[in-house]
C-alpha cells in the first residue's frame, strides 16, 4: 500500500500565519498565494441548509462554520465555533460554549440564537443533510442559554450526534432574516453567503469556476498562508491530472487508477492513495421483479466476477460485508460470497428461472466510468448462468426518482456511499433502514429485524455492545444478500508538493479546507 | 441602401418569433418534467406544485410562451431551474467565449484558405493543386473533436508548447470585462503578457474548428480564380503587358472578399452550434459546455437561450453578409 | 399494344443509359471518387462480416478480460485493449455496422419526411407553400446539432432515439431540394396530362413526379451520407447516444480521451476509423453527384 501523504508541523504553518500578520501585511498582500483545485463537480447552490455533493461541502466549509470540526487520520472531532462542550451522563443533552472571539464576516458576533436560528432553519427544510439529524433533535431542542451557551436536548439517543455536527452549518440570523423573502431566505442563500468562515466568495462562474478569498481579520487564528483559492472545474479526469503535472492546480479530486499509475514519480507531484470510508455496492430491487427471489439473489451474488471488479479499476479492496473495513464493529473474517459457479448455479435451480434465461436490467450513471465498467463485469458475469443483463446510463436526477417506488425501480442500482462521519451507524442506517425506503440510498431493502439492531446501535453508547450489535447486523444483511458488496474505493488525490499543511482525514477528504493550507 | 437595410430588419421580427415559439414548442413536446428534477428526489408534491406555481410552469401553454416571449424583449430569458441564474446573465458570460472562439477559427480559415485557394487556381492540375484539393477535402471529413485530441495529443500533452484548456490561466486575473473577448479586453488594458496568454489559449480549439470554412474558402477560392483567369479581359490585359501579379492581384482580391463573405453568412450559425464538440474537448467555458450541461439535467430554459441566441446571431450574420455584398457589387440590386 | 407506345419508353430507356454511361465515364476519370468508392466498399464489406470474424467477438458483446488491460498494439492485439481488457480491433470493427446502419438510417428517415413536407409545399403551393417553408426555413436556422442533443437526451440512451433525434434536424435540406423540383416539373407536360386525366393529387404526386425527382434526392442522401455518421460519432462524443456495450465509435473516443496520451490507441483508432468513413462517403458523394446530377457540376 502506498502511503506517501505530507504532513507538515502545523506549529511551523502557524508562526507563518502569526509573522504575515504583524507588520509584513503590505508585502504578503502583493504576493497573491491562490490554491487551485481540480474538481469535476459544480456547486449547485450556495445554502448551507439545501447543498449536498462534496463540491457544496467544500464550499460550506471554507465560507461557514460549524460547532466543532473534525481533521486528522484517525478523525479526531475539534473545537471550531464552540471552544467547548459537556455531554450529560445518558448522552440526551449536549451543553456548548461558544468562542467569545467568533464572528460573522460582516463583524457581528456568532451567538446561540444564530445557532438555534440554523438549526430550526436546518429541520424546517428538511432538505440537505437534515437527514443526519432527523428524529434526533426537532425545532425544540436547540436551546440558548446565554449570548455563548447553547444547549441541545437530544429525542433519542444518538452516539455519533459529535460526528454529525461538522456538516451543520451556522448562518448570520440577522442576515437571512433581512433578506428571508418568502421562501426562507432560499432565494438569498442560493447564491450568497452569511457565513463566519475565514474566506469568502470572490468570483462565481457556475460550470467553470469559483474563486474566494480569504476575509481580511478571520477571527480564528493561525492557518496557512493563503490568499484565495480556485475551485475550477475541470471534467476530464486526465486533464485535472495534466493540469496537476504541469503546475495549472494544486489539487486534482477526481482521479481515476490509471491516472495515479501515470502520475507515479512525476516531478513536484505528490499522490495521496489512502482508505477512506466510501463504499460502493450494487443494489437489488428485493421487493419487485425477479430480484424479489432471495435464491436468485444469492446465484448472482456467487456468479459475481469479484476479481474481474477488482482488477477493472486499481486502488480498492474487496468490501467484506455492507460496513467499511476500520470501522467500529466491522468483522473482516465475515463469510460473505464469492465468485464461485457451482454454488450459484445451486442457488439458480432452486429458484423461480433455475435455467437463467431472463433479462435483467442495471442503471447507472451516464458519464461515470467507473459504474460503467462494473455494469459490464456484471454483465459478463451474468452470462456465465446464462441470464442477459440491459444496462441503461441515466442521468442522476432520473435514477434519483426512480428509486421512489419498488416498480420503478431497476433491477440493479449502483450506489456510492460516502461516510459524512466515521461511525458504522451512518452506514448502516443510510443504507440498511427501511425508513430510507424511496431514498436513493436504500430504495428498497427492509427488515424488521435489520431495523431493529439498526435502532439498538444507534442508541447503545457502550462500545463493547456497539461493536456486538454491528457485528449481528452484519450477519444478518449477508444472509439476506440484498447487495452485491463491492468495492471500497481508497481515496485518489493528487497535489503539488508546494502544497503544506495538508493532512489526510478520511471523512469528506475531497471537500478540501482551504484554511490551514500554505503555498510555498 | 437605407430603405432597403430598414425593411430587412423590419423582416426581422416576425422570424424572430416565429424562432421563440418553435424553440418554445419542441421544448415543451419533449419528454422531461424539469420542475420535477428542480424539486430534488425528497420533494413532496406539495412542493413539487408550489415550485410550478413559482416557475409558473402550471399555467396554460399560450400563457407561458406570451411571458416568456415579452420577457425576452425586456432581457429576461427565463432562468434555470437548477442553478436558479437568468439565463441572459450566464450567456452574457459564455456567449462572448464561444464568439471569439468563432471568430479566431474564421480569420484562421480566411488567411490560409484564401492563399491555398490561389496558389491552387494558378497551378491548377498540377501537384499543389492537387495536394490542396485533396487536403480541402479531407479537411472537410476530419471530426473536429478527433483533431482537437490529436492536437492536444501533440502540442499540449507531448510537446508542451501550448495550453491543455481553458481560456486563460485559473490563478491568474483575466483583463477586466468590457467586451468579453479577452484578446479584446487584453489590448484595451494595454496588457500585451495577458494578449499573448489569451491567443496561446486560442491557438488549439481555433485550428480545430478552421477546418470546414478552410475546405470551403479555398474550394470557392480557386474556382473564382481559375474563371478570372480564364475570361477574356485578363487575356487580353496580359496580352497588352500588364504583369501577371497586377492582375492576379485586381481581379482576385475582389472573388477573394466575396468568397469570404459567402463563407461567413454559411459557416458562422454553422460554427456556433458545432462549437459544442470543440469546447468539450478543450474545457472551453462557451455556450456549447453551458448547453450540454443544461441538456444533459434536462433544464430547458437555458437550452432554449442558446438555440435563440445561436439563431439570432445566425440570421444577423447573414444580413450584414447581404448588405457587404451589396456594398461590394453594386450589380446586386435591392427590390 | 400499338409499336409507338413501346419505343416511348425504350428510347427513354436509352437515353437514360447514355446518361449512365457518360456519367460512369467522368466517375472513372477521377481518381478521388474511385478511392472513396474502394473505401466505403471496404467499409460495407467489413460491416456486413466484420462482427462474424473478428478475434474477439466475446468482447463486442460487453465481455471483459480484466487481466489483459491497457496491452499496447501487437500481433495479438492490433489496436491494443482498452480499460477491461476488451480488444479495440474487435470493437471498432463492430461499430462499423453500427455507425453506417445509424448513418443510413438518418438519411433515409430524413430524405422521406423532408420529401413529404418539400412534395406537399411544391405541388400545393400558395399558403401551404408558404407555411412549410417558413417553417423550414425556422429549422434551418437553429443549430442542428444542439437539437440534436436535447431531443436525444430527453428521449434517453439507445441507437434508435439518437436516429430519430438526428433525423429530426436533417430533413429542412431535403425539403428545400424537393420543393424546387416537384415545382419545376409540375408545370411539365406529363403532368399536366395526368391532371386533365383527372388523377388525384396524391396520384400524380407518388406516381408522376417523385420518380422524377428521385435522383438528385439520391445524390443528396450519398452526399449527406459521411455527414450523418460524423454526427452519429459526434453525440456518441458528447455522452449522449447509445447504450452499453455497444461499441459506438463517437463513444468509443470519448471514453478514451480520459486515458490520453498514455493509453493512446484507444482513442486513435475508433477516431481513425470515423474520419475513414466520413472521408470516403464524401469522396463517393462527390463523384455520384457528377454522375447522377451532371447540372451540379462546377
Amino acid at each position: 500500500m502506498k502511503r506517501r501523504t505530507v504532513l507538515h508541523a502545523m506549529g511551523a504553518l502557524a508562526a507563518v500565519g502569526a509573522l504575515s500578520g504583524a507588520g509584513l501585511a503590505p508585502a504578503m498582500a502583493q504576493a497573491r498565494k491562490v490554491l487551485v483545485i481540480a474538481s469535476n463537480q459544480d456547486v449547485p447552490n450556495f445554502d448551507p441548509h439545501i447543498a449536498t455533493g462534496y463540491s457544496a461541502s467544500a464550499f460550506l466549509r471554507n465560507v461557514y462554520d460549524s460547532l466543532v470540526r473534525v481533521e486528522g487520520n484517525p478523525v479526531k472531532v475539534v473545537p471550531s465555533l464552540a471552544e467547548s462542550w459537556t455531554v450529560s451522563p445518558d448522552g440526551m443533552e449536549y451543553t456548548f460554549k461558544l468562542s467569545p472571539a467568533a464572528k460573522f464576516t460582516d463583524g457581528s458576533p456568532v451567538t446561540s440564537a444564530d445557532v438555534k436560528y440554523s438549526f430550526d432553519r436546518l429541520i424546517r427544510l428538511a432538505k440537505g443533510n437534515a437527514w443526519m439529524v432527523a428524529g434526533i433533535i426537532d425545532t425544540n431542542s436547540v436551546i440558548p442559554v446565554d449570548a455563548t451557551t447553547v444547549k441541545v436536548k437530544l429525542v433519542k439517543p444518538f452516539a455519533a450526534f459529535l460526528q454529525v455536527l461538522p456538516w451543520l452549518w451556522v448562518v448570520n440570523a440577522k442576515e437571512v432574516e433581512a433578506n428571508k423573502g418568502s421562501d426562507d431566505g432560499q432565494t438569498y442563500l442560493r447564491s450568497n453567503v452569511a457565513g463566519s468562515g475565514a474566506f469568502r466568495i470572490k468570483r462565481a462562474e457556475p460550470g467553470n469556476l469559483y474563486e474566494f478569498e480569504k476575509v481580511a481579520n478571520p477571527w480564528k487564528t493561525g492557518g496557512g498562508n493563503l490568499t484565495g483559492a480556485i475551485w475550477r472545474i475541470i471534467r476530464e479526469t486526465s486533464n485535472q491530472r495534466l493540469a496537476v503535472q504541469r503546475g495549472e492546480a494544486h489539487f486534482a479530486l477526481d482521479l481515476t487508477a490509471e491516472d495515479m499509475d501515470a502520475l507515479k514519480d512525476k516531478p513536484g507531484v505528490v499522490s495521496v492513495v489512502e482508505p477512506e470510508f466510501r463504499t460502493f455496492s450494487i443494489k437489488m430491487n428485493t421487493e419487485y421483479g425477479p430480484l424479489a427471489d432471495i435464491n436468485l439473489r444469492k446465484a448472482i451474488s456467487y456468479a459475481f466476477d469479484y476479481k474481474s471488479m477488482e482488477e477493472s479499476a486499481g486502488y480498492q479492496q474487496l468490501m467484506v460485508g455492507p460496513l467499511p473495513h476500520g470501522i467500529l464493529g466491522h468483522d473482516p473474517n465475515l463469510p460473505v460470497p464469492r465468485t464461485d459457479l457451482a454454488k450459484a448455479k445451486e442457488y439458480l435451480a432452486k429458484s423461480k428461472s433455475p435455467n437463467g434465461g431472463i433479462k435483467l436490467t442495471m442503471v447507472h450513471v451516464s458519464g461515470l466510468e467507473q459504474q460503467r465498467r462494473f455494469a459490464l463485469v456484471l454483465l459478463d458475469s451474468l452470462k456465465k448462468i446464462n441470464i442477459d443483463l440491459d444496462i441503461k446510463p441515466m442521468v442522476w436526477p432520473d435514477m434519483v426518482a426512480s428509486t421512489a417506488s419498488p416498480d420503478k425501480m431497476a433491477d440493479f442500482f449502483p450506489v456510492y456511499q460516502t461516510a459524512n462521519y466515521g461511525d458504522p451507524d451512518n452506514i448502516a442506517f443510510a443504507a440498511y433502514h427501511s425508513s430510507r425506503n424511496g431514498n436513493w440510498q436504500n430504495p428498497v431493502y427492509k427488515s424488521a429485524k435489520v431495523d431493529d439492531l439498526i435502532m439498538q446501535g444507534r442508541a447503545e453508547t457502550d462500545e463493547t455492545k456497539r461493536k456486538a450489535i454491528y457485528l449481528e447486523f452484519q450477519k444478518q444483511v449477508v444472509d439476506d444478500a440484498p447487495d452485491i458488496f463491492g468495492v471500497l474505493e481508497k481515496r485518489k488525490l493528487a497535489i503539488r508538493s508546494d502544497v503544506s499543511g495538508f493532512v489526510f482525514t478520511p471523512v469528506a477528504s475531497n471537500a478540501i479546507e482551504f484554511f490551514p493550507l500554505s503555498l510555498k | 441602401m437605407l430603405i432597403y437595410t430598414v425593411r430587412r430588419l423590419l423582416l426581422l421580427i416576425p422570424v424572430l418569433v416565429g424562432l421563440s415559439l418553435l424553440v418554445f414548442t419542441i421544448s415543451h413536446l419533449l419528454p422531461g418534467d424539469p420542475v420535477k428534477l428542480a424539486a430534488g428526489p425528497q420533494a413532496t408534491q406539495a412542493e413539487i406544485q408550489s415550485l410550478a406555481r413559482e416557475l409558473g410552469t402550471d399555467r396554460p401553454l399560450p400563457a407561458q410562451y406570451w411571458s416568456y416571449a415579452t420577457g425576452l424583449v425586456k432581457g429576461d430569458w427565463g432562468q434555470s431551474v437548477l442553478t436558479r441564474r437568468p439565463v441572459w446573465d450566464d450567456l452574457k458570460i459564455y456567449l462572448p467565449a464561444t464568439l471569439e472562439l468563432v471568430i479566431a477559427a474564421m480569420v484562421l480559415a480566411v488567411a490560409i484558405g484564401l492563399p491555398a485557394g490561389l496558389v491552387s487556381a494558378v497551378y491548377a492540375n498540377r501537384w499543389p493543386d492537387y495536394l490542396s484539393r485533396t487536403l480541402s477535402l479531407a479537411a472537410i471529413s476530419m471530426p473536429r473533436f478527433f483533431l482537437g485530441l490529436l492536437l492536444q495529443l501533440a502540442f499540449a500533452m507531448w510537446l508542451l508548447w501550448l495550453p491543455l484548456g481553458g481560456r486563460f490561466p485559473i490563478i491568474d486575473e483575466p483583463p477586466p470585462f468590457v467586451t468579453g473577448f479577452l484578446t479584446i479586453d487584453a489590448l484595451v488594458a494595454g496588457d500585451l503578457g495577458a494578449f499573448a496568454t489569451a491567443l496561446k489559449h486560442l491557438a488549439l480549439p481555433a485550428a480545430a474548428m478552421c477546418l470546414s470554412p478552410l475546405a470551403t474558402i479555398t474550394r470557392m477560392m480557386r474556382a473564382s480564380t481559375l474563371e478570372v483567369l480564364q475570361q477574356d479581359y485578363v487575356l487580353t490585359e496580359r496580352a497588352l503587358g500588364l504583369s501577371q501579379r497586377l492582375i492576379l492581384f485586381k481581379y482576385v482580391f475582389k472573388n477573394a472578399l466575396s468568397a469570404t463573405l459567402t463563407v461567413i453568412g454559411l459557416y458562422v450559425g454553422w460554427l456556433l452550434g458545432g462549437t459544442v464538440l470543440v469546447e468539450t474537448v478543450f474545457d472551453w467555458p462557451g455556450i456549447g459546455l453551458y448547453a450540454t450541461k443544461a441538456i444533459v439535467t434536462q433544464d430547458f430554459m437555458p437550452v432554449m437561450g442558446v438555440t435563440l441566441a445561436i439563431g439570432v446571431v445566425f440570421i444577423l450574420s447573414n444580413l450584414v453578409v447581404d448588405l457587404a455584398y451589396g456594398l461590394l457589387n453594386p450589380r446586386v440590386r435591392y427590390e | 399494344m400499338s409499336a409507338a407506345v413501346e419505343t416511348g419508353p425504350r428510347n427513354a430507356l436509352s437515353s437514360r443509359w447514355q446518361n449512365w454511361r457518360r456519367g460512369a465515364y467522368r466517375f472513372r476519370q477521377s481518381t478521388l471518387s474511385i478511392v472513396g468508392l474502394v473505401i466505403v466498399a471496404l467499409l460495407i464489406a467489413v460491416a456486413l462480416v466484420g462482427p462474424y470474424v473478428v478475434p474477439h467477438p466475446e468482447h463486442v458483446a460487453g465481455g471483459v478480460s480484466t487481466a489483459m488491460r491497457f496491452r499496447p498494439p501487437s500481433a495479438q492485439f492490433w489496436f491494443g485493449t482498452n480499460e477491461l481488457g476488451q480488444d479495440v480491433f474487435s470493437l471498432v470493427v463492430a461499430g462499423s455496422r453500427i455507425s453506417l446502419l445509424a448513418g443510413l438510417a438518418v438519411v433515409v428517415i430524413a430524405a422521406i419526411f423532408g420529401t413529404l413536407i418539400g412534395a406537399v409545399a411544391g405541388y400545393f403551393g400558395r399558403w401551404v407553400d408558404e407555411a412549410l417553408m417558413r417553417f423550414t426555413d425556422l429549422m434551418l436556422t437553429l443549430p442542428s446539432l444542439i437539437l440534436a442533443m436535447a431531443i436525444a437526451a430527453a428521449l434517453g440512451p439507445g441507437i434508435g432515439n439518437m436516429v430519430f433525434a438526428i433525423a429530426m434536424s436533417w430533413w429542412p435540406g431535403f425539403a428545400r431540394l424537393v420543393r424546387g423540383e416537384v415545382m419545376a416539373k409540375k408545370e411539365e407536360v406529363f403532368v399536366q396530362a395526368a391532371r386533365a386525366l383527372g388523377a388525384g393529387a396524391p396520384r400524380i404526386l407518388m406516381r408522376h413526379i417523385l420518380p422524377n425527382v428521385i435522383s438528385p434526392i439520391i445524390v443528396k442522401m450519398s452526399l449527406d451520407m459521411g455527414f450523418a455518421i460524423l454526427t452519429v460519432a459526434s453525440l456518441g462524443f458528447v455522452g449522449i447516444g447509445v447504450k452499453p456495450p455497444t461499441p459506438e465509435w463517437g463513444s468509443l473516443l470519448s471514453l478514451a480521451r480520459g486515458y490520453m496520451p498514455d493509453y493512446w490507441w484507444t482513442a486513435i483508432f475508433p477516431g481513425m476509423a470515423i474520419f475513414l468513413a466520413v472521408f470516403g462517403f464524401n469522396l463517393l458523394g462527390d463523384g455520384l453527384r457528377d454522375v447522377l446530377d451532371p447540372k451540379a457540376r462546377r
